[in-house]
């Protein structure tokens, strides 16, 4: 009985301890992020790429979805219902992906600009890409949990990996908040 | 007991979808706001912000970071 308990307490300090050293990573993760928005005000001022609005509010919209979906997984998760969790990781992984697709197979292909072309293209391919990576390696993170979360690894005690897996989804999210406007909406198409 | 879990599970899905409505409203304010007024920039900060907030509190549960209880379920 006491070594359950010990073991108990120890895997939540661990946890605890895990927790403090991801949401430092993600600050400075954060920093990186913002350095790329002030490039952003700095190079285009008060002009903003000639992009698809409508197509940033679907993609946006997407990715806005997918965190829903991730919170519902991780809820269900912490309550012991791994059909809730597996159903809600998958819807998931299925919108990150549709959000790559939109922003990386469609939003790049259609932009009337290439990478080199201007500041204004300069900045939004560095932007978007560099967010892309992270949703790509969010979906990377989520397939993972998936895969173990099916093979019974994971329960309402112990479930660690899907909290982080889900912090860091949810932080790639809002960064995208911030983006969307400095991108999409916010002033005039830059000549 | 389990009848307690299943309620206090049902009211944090609520509680998620409630913020997601909230999300989506602001995501379509802030898309006709850059649309009609190409100058407000401040108000699309301040949405920016706003939704921000809400994920960082209700989906990333930042109050964990602080809470001592591991089965706390804010």
């Amino acid at each position: 009985m006491t070594t359950h308990v010990d073991a108990r307490s120890g895997y939540q300090y661990k946890t605890g301890t895990n927790r403090l050293g991801l949401w430092l990573f993600i600050l400075s993760d954060a920093f990186v992020f913002g350095g790329l928005l002030v490039s952003r005000f700095y190079l285009l001022g008060r002009t903003r790429p000639d992009l698809s609005q409508l197509l940033g509010l679907i993609v946006t919209s997407i990715l806005l979805l997918s965190s829903f979906f991730m919170n519902r997984a991780e809820t269900a998760i912490r309550f012991g219902d791994k059909k809730g969790f597996l159903n809600g990781t998958l819807l998931t992984i299925t919108l990150g992906t549709l959000f790559l697709i939109g922003v990386v197979g469609v939003e790049w292909q259609i932009a009337p600009f290439s990478a080199g072309e201007n500041a204004a293209a300069s900045i939004f391919y560095t932007m978007t890409g560099f967010h892309a990576f992270h949703v790509l390696t969010g979906v990377i993170l989520l397939v993972i949990v998936y895969r173990k979360g099916r093979k019974g690894l994971y329960s309402a005690e112990r479930h660690w990996a899907v909290e982080a897996a889900a912090i860091y989804w949810h932080f790639v999210d809002v960064v995208w908040v911030f983006f969307y406007p400095a991108l999409y909406l916010m002033g005039r198409i830059a000549s | 007991m389990e009848e307690k879990a299943n309620e206090k599970k049902l009211e944090l899905f609520q509680l998620g979808l409630v913020v997601f409505a909230i999300l989506a409203v602001l995501t379509i304010g802030e898309y006709f706001i850059g649309v009609i007024a190409i100058d407000w920039t401040w108000p699309l900060w301040g949405i920016a912000l706003l939704k921000a907030a809400l994920i960082v509190r209700d989906y990333m549960h930042l109050p964990r970071l602080l809470s001592q209880d591991e089965e706390d379920h804010s």
